[in-house]
């Protein structure tokens, strides 16, 4: 059964998780701008590719998230 | 006799709603329950901005591959470039009047030309005469006249060298290599 203390820790975890994903995206950014003005695309295309599968990575992380909302108020309705 | 305050579990029920209303659930008075809210709403708010970046990084990648110069440049003469001592530079414009580029006649003869624009925030380079640097006075940023890479200060890529096609007829800019 999924309780909100359960979730409070879950989604801490989660929140840790993604805001790491996207210190690393905001490294690839910044690669990404330093390529594209010394005209590098073989740096600046695969760093946009990277930061799409993070990004879709985060999107299942915050489905993840949802659903266990979802499921908690299945069991709890008033929550 | 008064009244009792509480009048017990049947008067507790009348008052309290059927269902929380929705509203509440986002605002929970329950500090356990806030950070659960507090949790949930963050986890969202981050995957937008990872979202945003994401995006923007892709963005940055097209924008580049437009902005990059491509197709053959048109030539132009540059006028004084025969008479340039040893040492000693000039400037002149290419491809557009709007990109300021610097040629340097170095020590063993040879002609180099760069933009002029450095490469760290866009100030204008200078050369000194005699000197073996291009020196960008913002932020003390020096490149190499002989390969415009950065020798020392903010730089970290090289300047942008003009292509020299050097004829009878004179010295031509013939291209830009980034
Ligand atoms: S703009 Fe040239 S060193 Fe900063």
């Amino acid at each position: 059964m999924e309780t909100g203390r359960q979730g409070t820790t879950l989604f801490t975890a989660i929140c840790l998780l993604i805001a790491l994903l996207l210190i690393i995206q905001l490294w690839l950014i910044s690669a990404a701008l330093d390529a594209a003005m010394s005209a590098q695309a073989r740096v600046a295309v695969p760093a946009s590719v990277a930061s799409l599968v993070l990004f879709a990575f985060n999107v299942s992380l915050l489905w993840y998230v949802l659903d266990f909302d979802r499921r908690r108020r299945r069991v709890d309705p008033d929550a | 006799m008064s009244k009792p305050l509480n009048d017990g579990p049947v008067a507790a029920k009348a008052v309290e709603p059927a269902e929380t209303p929705h509203w509440k659930r986002d605002f929970p008075i329950r500090w356990e329950e806030d950070h659960y809210v507090t949790r949930r709403e963050l986890a969202k708010f981050l995957t937008l901005g990872s979202g945003t970046i994401a995006a923007a990084t892709v963005g940055v990648a097209l924008l580049g591959d437009r902005l990059r110069p491509s197709g053959p440049m048109p030539p132009l003469r540059i006028d004084g470039a025969e008479g340039l001592a040893r040492g000693a530079s000039l400037l002149f414009r290419y491809p557009s009047e709007e990109d300021p580029c610097i040629l340097v006649r170095l020590e063993n003869d040879r002609l180099a030309a760069y933009s002029q624009v450095c490469t760290h925030l866009s100030c204008a380079v200078v050369h000194r005469p005699g000197s073996r640097e291009l020196d960008c006075p913002c932020h003390e940023g020096h490149f190499d006249c002989i390969d415009g890479r950065p020798n020392s200060g903010p730089p970290t890529r090289r300047l942008p060298r003009i292509l020299l096609n050097e004829t009878l007829n004179g010295t031509y800019a013939v291209g830009v290599e980034v």
